[in-house]
């Protein structure tokens, strides 16, 4: 009895006292969603790498999973300090919703983990008129404008039918249903439709490299504090001792495995999946990556499909209105209007050693 | 008077988050102002949608027309159409749940089998759904038949049930034949609570049709809000959501109005 009495009292005190040694530290929340470019923040949770680079600068980092759309939602509404999305939606999520929005590590571009496949012989110049199946006003739609662009057909990207198709069901839909013609999305969805009989791929995201990017983006108002500074320094060093780990640990596959968990997934479809993803394993591929010149225009062609798609909103007048700054200083769109920020300086203390 | 207070709170609750969030920002497209969800609302229902053909002289064109030509009009034309003959499949339903109550061999024969179907839950098991009905049109309605017509059918059943045995003896006793005791004395009766219990699964109705467009689709109201989101397009959402309302408090007040003018000797106990 007396035992379960102090028992009771000290498991007391430590619910009670919790919430007020976190109330100490100032807590921040990474949301991430599954995806092979972004399952390493779950391992970088699980690991104990997080914790231990959030002790280093003296803060509390929580990783929370959400399904991609919420975690957007989320992070527009102001609810977590930082999101992993895409260059796209960082566009047209936040940054046309008047949330500045800083983008500190560029962690992969998607390099065959997006494509365009179809059945029945249909073929790109013949997929006008027929149905296709993917997410609109998503970069699925922009990677099926850019495969009819390169391919010469742009005057045939309004005759084919878009299907908006939820994304949880897109591959059972495509593979069941025999009379669907044409379907884009992404991996491991793609790797299971390419499995089907008699389904070829057209187009994948390969063939327009650099252009899908995936990114951790932190609000500008969080990172223009003290405190904020500590989490972009603690998060990108975490993220490349996981990157290290991941390209050059002797352990590498059960590293790989621990990733893999974050999305059920076995070694060998992590693998599958991480050979069309361009990874940047060192802070240094990032960097020589926003440094090079066709960086901003492969941004352009981002910028204006969101915008020629209505994706900034219909306020929006102009491409202009939703300006992009680069780590040179240099600004893409109305000086007064910088939405969405490229900040190379954390990336450049990690590639330094310094932190 | 008092049955407005909470829809003035309401309303006030959301034009203080809406007015503290954009002192805060501006640009704030997650609690949209009154202007903004105006203008959302004339673009949804003055203009057509970006992938359709454009009204080729806009200005001149008159309000009826731009309304007409609008996204608002095409996604509720294509919702309607899907919601009509979903409640045309609900009377086949109906009549096989009369069925089964008046005849003990037939409901011997569904009842079972329609109460373990019940309990399915018609969204787990979508690409079962593809498989037998594809992806398109007949998909949606399946949904909806599958996931709404068990309940109706167990209800008509019980409201069958409780119609007095002696009626139905003194039919046979006349020399009713079996059609005539089941559709000129029993679904006379039960037809008034029959259409009580639809009106309460409009909502049900409405959810897996919602389901379906988000699924997948061209059209539809739900499509339409599933596309918004993309983008936070919360200034058309909420018209349309105030829209979707607005529709299915017609269609409920103008089954109430039928069934009223129709049975006009029925009394809620």
């Amino acid at each position: 009895m007396a035992i379960g009495k102090r028992f009771l009292t000290s498991f007391l005190a430590l619910v009670l006292a919790a919430p007020l040694l976190h109330a100490q530290k100032p807590t921040f929340t990474v949301g991430w969603s599954v995806y092979v470019g972004w399952n390493p923040y779950f391992y970088m949770n699980r690991s104990g790498i997080l914790r231990k680079w959030a002790d280093k600068y003296g803060i509390t980092i929580k990783v929370q999973r959400f399904d991609y759309a919420p975690s957007l939602d989320a992070f527009v509404a102001k609810n977590i300090e930082a999101v992993t999305m895409t260059n796209m939606e960082a566009l047209d999520m936040p940054a046309a919703a008047g949330v500045d929005t800083t983008a500190i590590i560029l962690g992969d571009y998607s390099n065959g983990n997006d494509a365009v496949l179809a059945r029945n012989g249909v073929t790109l110049k013949t997929l006008a008129g027929k149905r296709l199946l993917l997410v609109e006003k998503t970069v699925s739609q922009y990677l099926f404008e850019r495969a009819m662009v390169t391919n010469g057909l742009e005057s045939q990207i309004n005759k084919v039918k878009l299907v908006n198709t939820s994304d949880s069901d897109i591959a059972g839909a495509f593979i069941s249903d025999a009379s669907q013609d044409a379907v884009v999305t992404w991996k491991p969805l793609v790797s299971q439709i390419a499995k089907t009989k008699g389904v070829s791929m057209l187009f994948n995201s390969s063939q327009i490299p650099g252009e899908i990017l995936d990114l951790l983006v932190v609000r500008t108002d969080v990172l223009n504090t003290p405190a904020g500074q500590q989490f972009a320094k603690a998060i990108t060093g975490a993220w490349y001792e996981v990157m290290d780990q991941m390209s050059k640990s002797p352990k590498r596959d059960e590293v790989l495995k621990g990733i893999a968990a974050a999305s059920q997934d076995t070694l060998e479809s992590y693998k599958e999946q991480l050979s069309t993803t361009r990874m940047m394993y060192t802070p240094k591929e990032a960097l020589d990556l926003i440094a090079a010149p066709p960086f901003k225009e492969k941004m352009n062609l981002v910028r204006t499909f969101c915008f020629t798609h209505g994706l900034l909103g219909a306020s929006t007048k102009s491409v202009d209105d939703v300006a992009i700054r680069y780590p040179d200083g240099s600004i893409q769109g109305r000086k007064d209007r910088v939405r969405l920020r490229f900040e190379t300086g954390y990336m450049q203390l990690a590639a330094q050693g310094k932190l | 008077m008092l049955s407005w207070t909470l829809f003035a709170a309401g309303i006030g609750a959301y034009i203080w988050t809406s007015r503290a969030r954009h002192i805060e920002n501006p640009e704030d497209k997650v609690v949209p102002t009154f202007v903004q969800i105006a203008q959302g609302l004339a673009e949804a229902a003055l203009n057509p949608d970006e992938a359709d053909e454009q009204i080729a002289d806009l200005a001149s064109a008159g309000l009826w027309d731009r309304f007409t030509h609008s996204m608002l009009w095409k996604d509720t034309k294509a919702s309607t159409r899907r919601f009509v003959i979903s409640i045309g499949l609900l009377v086949p339903a109906v009549l096989l749940g009369m069925h089964m109550g008046l005849f003990p061999v037939i409901g011997a024969f569904f009842l079972r089998f329609i109460l373990f179907f019940d309990k399915i839950i018609a969204l787990s098991v979508l690409p079962i759904l593809f498989i037998a009905f594809g992806i398109d049109e007949l998909s949606k309605i399946m949904l909806i038949v599958i996931g709404v017509t068990p309940t109706i059918i167990l209800d008509a059943f019980n409201i069958t049930k409780s119609v007095p045995k002696e009626q139905i003896l003194k039919g046979f006793t006349l020399g009713a034949t079996n059609f005539g005791v089941a559709y000129r004395i029993v679904l006379k009766q039960i037809a008034p609570r029959v259409v009580n219990s639809i009106r309460l699964n409009l909502k049900p109705v409405m959810l897996f049709l919602f389901a379906g467009e988000m699924i997948a689709s061209q059209d539809g109201l739900a499509y339409r809000i599933a596309l918004l989101r993309r983008h936070m397009g919360m200034n058309v959402i909420i018209p349309y959501v105030l829209w979707v309302a607005l529709l299915l408090f017609l269609v409920d007040i103008g089954m109430r109005y039928l069934n009223r003018k129709m049975h006009p000797w029925f009394r809620e106990e």
